[in-house]
């Protein structure tokens, strides 16, 4: 797996690449928390490239979903979701809640 | 009895993505679509995930033993280890109904298997140690 994060004047763009089991979820956590703890609160996440993205990645997305929107200071929005992270995000219940665009600029513009 | 293939692993959480592997290739030769190997593959690395993290609780010198055999339309993995005894009625289920913010950690790995299968079964023995046993169903036709 693979992270490259983009800083832009309305919000950072985290690019995910590969396969996000529990081995590597304590990265994709490490980059999130690295954009936060630069004071940034409003991510994009560029999902495209993302082969397999399993429970603990779920739970490194709600960690920097709730984080990013205490007190309101910002969101996390889904980019490029591919239909089989789109099936595991349905069954955990993510989607619903989580605004996710089909293109990127839309996602980056959103903020 | 079908042939049984199996992969025996450690307790790392380096070596899912040689289990993927293992089951990417069984589930393309016992003639599962697309969508079902990738149901399996999910279920698997959420079982050997618990098999690892909370079975043998970090240590890494444990075995994991992945088993797969086909009976009658069934893709049936068998999935054991010798650590702490599992039990699935200890872990509560995710509500995934609720706000993102009120969301717990936990247990979202055991719902995702129970949602990706058809079916779901735990054991625990003395000797043999934790087992759970998950199958999918295959169309008709299908290998």
């Amino acid at each position: 797996m693979e992270t490259t994060t983009t800083h832009l004047k309305r919000c950072d763009v985290i690019a995910l690449k590969g396969r996000f089991d529990s081995n590597t979820a304590p990265d994709l956590e490490k980059t999130l928390r690295a954009s936060m703890s630069q004071g940034v609160y409003d991510l994009v996440l560029d999902m495209a490239e993302v082969d397999y993205f399993g429970s603990a990645a779920i739970r490194a997305l709600v960690m920097a979903y709730k984080e990013c929107r205490h007190l309101d200071r910002g969101d996390v929005r889904l980019a490029r979701v591919n239909q089989r992270v789109q099936h595991v995000l349905d069954l955990a219940g993510i989607s619903p809640l989580m605004q996710a665009y089909d293109d990127l600029t839309l996602a980056v513009g959103s903020f | 009895m079908a042939k049984l293939y199996e992969l025996c692993i450690t307790s790392q959480l380096s070596n899912l993505t040689q289990i993927a592997e293992f089951i990417a290739q069984r589930t393309a030769l016992a003639g599962l679509d697309e969508d079902q190997a990738f149901a399996v593959q999910m279920a698997v690395d959420e079982a050997c995930t618990n098999a690892i993290e909370h079975a043998y609780e970090g240590r890494q010198d444990g075995e994991v033993r992945v088993c797969c055999y086909l009976e009658s339309r069934d893709f049936v993995v068998r999935i054991s280890d010798r650590g702490r005894p599992f039990d699935p009625s200890s872990v509560p289920s995710p509500d995934i109904c609720a706000p993102l913010q009120d969301r717990q950690v936990g247990g979202l790995g055991l719902f995702l298997m129970r949602k990706l299968m058809d079916s779901v079964e735990f054991r625990f023995d003395a000797v043999q140690g934790n087992e759970v046993v998950m199958r999918k169903h295959r169309q008709a036709g299908q290998r």
